[in-house]
């Protein structure tokens, strides 16, 4: 009876041991996080300025601000969505409503899995052979933004689907019933329920794009562009590029080392902000679809 | 759906109103000068623009002879290939030297050898001399940090100090000058090569000698200006004979003494 | 005709469902393509030919021989099955420090290189093609073209080395391949604790904190970790450590570590919680712990979930770039410890794309690492499909 106790004792400590284990790795990820996150704002929050967001590089990239690479950055990320969300979306609506569940499905699934695989340098490679040199559209937003939109495809593709699988049967065979179309039942019924976790999934993708930088490295980035992009086929200044050109080239590093921090700041602010927003939709359009 | 139609046609349209800018491209090593050079160029000129494109000195003559630059910049001279090309194509280059740059080999400040022979370096950088001892210095292992292969300054170094011999197998590479600077910051036992323009207080220059150690002479402006100093590289522009018209305005303003004012603002060795 | 437009969409909506098929198709069609030219190719530049004195024996080079030579590490013609003859490198442009240019105009030029290697009993020369009359005395070397044993099996990478280029990408395959592992040795202990805290044992509210918190350190863009890594860990390590150098393996491993744990923790997490409450509160029921009953019932229920977790996040580390390029030094050796710097393929691509000229054999190799980290991807992805295929059988 008392070795019983002392075991469960001994048990219960070697538990409380490996939890607590457990909750210092955690809170160190959080820690690790919390650094990453305080360095750049320590280092970068003196640099932000409305003059820093709004104004041209100037003096070699030791002055002024990062206007052009945050236009560029927009620019790629329209020019990627445009691209990516129809074309995902009604992949996943085929996926998920269509294709039933067969090889063709199964295939298709895992397909879209090992696109999502694919390192991103990969991407720029292909997107270097086939858009740049193939399609002859040379280092333009054009070929970024589809080398991008080509990158997150599978995230728009699966959050479709997954956001469509959310929703009961009954809804499907309920329409049906009522004598609505297969399409009718999709456009009417389906896809509004679904809206809000399509579009949360879609701003999360957003998130993705603006911080790649292999990808545009042979496709779209250029060093310095004293004026906005005009066209398609214009080269664009990008802020994850911008962030690796300033902080390994440029004659005067240590002056540019204020401007490197600010960009990294500004990326990771942008991120923060998708984030919010995609949680914010989230909340929002979930409380107004209970309330039907 | 019509929405995007909508957008679809603006941004066809617009591309087809696209004014034509003057572009630039090509090696890292003139990217500071040519795009200060462009800024400056530019405030004057306000109805001027122009694109400056890094990439390496290749990535320039490749978008010459494909005609998707104006001018190249390069911090080697044109290889007899490259040339062979664009002549392939009916055309011809001209060139242009816009400034000088002094490749300047950079220690850590704590490393107390302050001079090393055209020998001694490319040993080093050979995988020949492996501990700052065997040249003068503390018993420290050397760490040599060269460019990408990519760069115009690998090439350069390697003609200049090397005599065209390859660097040692797997010598540390970094993918661009400033991180070099960084690396050298921060290693004791490191040694690199930059560009005159990209010395900083946190790292030391040597002085080099090419005559086996007779003189040694420390880079600097002046001494790369009345040539004491051995490892000097110009700095070029290459363009096509057909579009002199088009670039004219440009170089002339570069080599005016204006532009040349903003060559040793930025640590570069003016022409004149 | 409503019914002809709906079957219109239909076919659209199916057509769009084939698109990550055609894409993958596409990627695989166009990185060979550019990439499968670097075996017919020879390692020596194209338009150019290495030439020897016509009475020397040699009949062809080894890309690596030629490049000791013109290294001068091989210094005699007997080292490379020739005579006993002292070799005498011979670059194309020392013609024109033989002879002032404006004298070697069009065919003379070619008669002038012609006799130097006519002259010379153990000169080598390195020469364009165009140069060579149909009345060239030189003997031409044979070439080679990159043989698929020197691309994995060699241990140089020399890209750019002229004469003779050498491609040997085991270097960087192993830096790869040890820098993943690295990884996943740091990320690992880490991302289950993590999941296993955040789906077993911390209450709601911490997880609500900690979640969004996992998915902002997802989101950080790979630059920004690349910048960190190089003015933070890397003169860490250096320290720690006492090396030479700070840009090593181990620095790369952290940072991608860090990277991938959003990914190893987010879907360990979900694994864990697809053990069904029943098979818990049995195993509790019993007198189990809450720890034994972690350890010995819901691990193991949801290890092929954990081990595709862990696919996943080898998968990040292998394709990562831009961080990979600022914190590893990139020096292509053979890597021996993670304490050393390594070159990763991710890296090598990056660096070195923006200058090759397209066509050339440097592209084509580049292209073809392409390929190599495509198919390492979707080995290890397939293998995650495998896993948690054969989960979903087992229920």
């Amino acid at each position: 009876m008392n070795t019983d106790i002392l075991n469960i004792k001994r048990k219960r400590r070697s538990q409380a041991i490996t939890f607590g284990l457990f909750r210092v790795l955690s809170y160190m990820v959080i820690l690790i996080l919390l650094v990453i996150l305080g360095f750049i704002i320590y280092n970068g929050a003196g640099s932000i300025s409305w003059n820093f967001l709004t104004g041209y590089p100037e003096d070699g990239m030791t002055k002024g601000g990062i206007f052009p690479a945050i236009v560029g950055t927009i620019c790629l990320i329209i020019g990627s969505m445009v691209f990516a969300f129809p074309i995902g979306i009604m992949s996943g609506i085929y996926i998920n409503e269509y294709a039933g569940n067969n090889w063709i499905v199964k295939f298709i699934r895992i397909m879209t899995n090992n696109l999502g695989a694919i390192p991103s340098i990969v991407f720029g490679l292909f997107g270097m052979a086939l858009f740049v040199n193939y399609l002859g559209f040379g280092d333009s937003i054009l070929a970024g933004s589809l080398t991008l939109g080509l990158l997150v495809l599978p995230v728009v593709i699966r959050t479709t689907e997954e956001a469509l699988k959310a929703i009961p049967d009954s809804f499907r065979t309920g329409s049906l019933a009522l004598g609505a179309s297969k399409l009718q039942t999709i456009r009417h019924v389906i896809l509004p329920m679904a809206f809000p976790n399509i579009i949360t999934g879609l701003i999360l993708s957003v998130g993705r794009v603006s911080g790649e930088t292999a990808p545009i490295l042979f496709t779209a980035a250029a060093y310095f562009l004293p004026r906005l992009p005009h066209s398609i086929f214009d080269q664009v200044m990008a802020l994850p590029y911008h962030l690796y050109v300033i902080s390994t080239s440029g004659t005067n590093i240590e002056a540019s080392k204020s401007i490197a921090y600010g960009t990294a700041l500004v990326l990771i602010v942008i991120v923060l902000l998708i984030n919010i927003l995609a949680n914010f939709l989230r909340k929002y359009f979930g409380n107004k679809v209970k309330m039907n | 759906m019509k929405k995007i139609m909508i957008a679809i046609a603006l941004i066809i349209g617009s591309t087809l109103i696209q004014t034509q800018a003057q572009k630039i491209k090509g090696s890292d090593t003139c990217l500071p000068l040519t795009q200060k050079e462009a800024e400056n160029y530019m405030k004057a000129n306000s109805k001027n623009r122009m694109t400056v494109v890094g990439g390496g000195s290749g990535v320039g003559f490749a978008a010459l002879t494909e005609g998707s630059t104006d001018i190249a910049m390069s911090s080697r001279k044109i290889k007899f290939d490259e040339k062979m090309k664009i002549q392939d194509g009916g055309n011809s280059v001209k060139e242009v030297i816009i400034a000088y740059d002094a490749l300047t080999i950079i220690v850590n400040p704590k490393n107390k050898v302050s001079k090393l022979t055209r020998e001694q370096l490319a040993g080093i950088f050979s995988g020949k001399i492996t501990n700052w001892k065997e040249v003068g210095g503390a018993d420290m292992k050397i760490i040599p940090y060269s460019r990408e292969t990519s760069s115009g300054t690998y090439e350069f170094f390697k003609s200049s100090v090397l005599k065209n011999k390859n660097y040692m197998n797997g010598i540390m590479s970094m993918p661009a000058t400033g991180a070099i600077v960084q690396s050298v910051t921060q290693t004791p036992g490191a040694i690199g090569y930059i560009g005159l323009a990209y010395l900083n207080k946190n790292v030391k220059a040597l002085a080099v000698s090419y005559d086996g150690g007779k003189k040694y002479v420390s880079p600097s402006v002046a001494s790369a200006m009345d040539k004491t100093y051995p490892v000097v590289r110009p700095l070029y522009f290459y363009y096509l004979n057909k579009d002199q018209k088009k670039v004219t305005p440009f170089i002339s303003y570069v080599l005016s003494s204006e532009g040349q004012k903003t060559v040793s603002e930025i640590g570069f060795i003016p022409v004149k | 005709m409503k019914r002809f437009t709906e079957k219109i969409i239909e076919g659209i909506l199916k057509l769009s469902g084939g698109v990550t098929s055609i894409i993958i198709l596409l990627i695989i069609l166009f990185l060979f393509k550019e990439g499968s030219g670097l075996f017919n190719n020879s390692s020596i530049e194209k338009g150019y030919v290495l030439s020897v004195n016509p009475a020397n024996p040699v009949k062809t080079l080894s890309p690596k021989q030629v490049k000791e030579i013109f290294d001068e590490n091989i210094t005699n013609w007997k080292e490379v099955g020739g005579n006993d003859e002292e070799i005498k490198t011979f670059r194309f442009e020392e013609i024109f420090d033989l002879y002032p240019d404006e004298e070697l105009d069009g065919e003379i030029l070619s008669q002038r290189l012609s006799d130097e290697i006519s002259k010379e009993n153990g000169i080598i020369a390195f020469l364009p093609e165009r140069y060579l009359l149909t009345s060239f005395k030189g003997k031409l070397l044979e070439s080679n073209n990159v043989s698929l044993s020197e691309f994995f099996l060699g241990k140089e990478w020399f890209p750019t080395a002229v004469p003779a280029a050498e491609f040997g990408i085991l270097p960087l395959l192993l830096g790869t391949l040890l820098v993943s592992f690295g990884t996943i040795a740091i990320a690992l202990p880490f991302g289950i604790a993590v999941a296993i805290y955040l789906a077993e044992i911390a209450d709601p509210r911490i997880r609500k904190f900690f979640k969004p918190i996992i998915e902002l350190l997802a989101g950080i863009p790979s630059v920004v970790y690349g910048f960190f890594g190089l003015v933070v860990i890397v003169p860490l390590i250096q320290k720690i450590f006492g090396l030479p150098v700070g840009e090593t393996g181990l620095a790369g491993s952290i940072i991608l570590a860090i990277m991938a744990l959003p990914t190893i923790i987010t879907v360990a997490e979900d694994a864990i919680r697809t053990t069904p409450r029943v098979m818990k509160e049995a195993s509790l029921g019993l007198g189990a712990t809450h720890w034994q009953t972690i350890w010995r019932v819901v691990v193991p229920y949801s290890i092929s979930g954990i081990m595709a977790a862990v696919m996943l996040g080898i998968g990040r580390a292998i394709g990562e770039t831009m961080a990979v390029l600022m914190v590893t030094g990139n020096a292509a050796v053979m890597p021996t410890s993670l304490l050393e710097p390594v070159r990763t393929i991710p890296a090598t691509i990056a660096a070195e794309l923006g200058e090759a000229p397209v066509g050339s054999t440097h592209y084509q190799s580049l292209f073809m690492l392409g390929c190599i980290l495509f198919l390492l991807t979707l080995i290890i992805s397939l293998s995650v499909e495998f896993i948690s295929g054969k989960k979903k059988n087992n229920n």
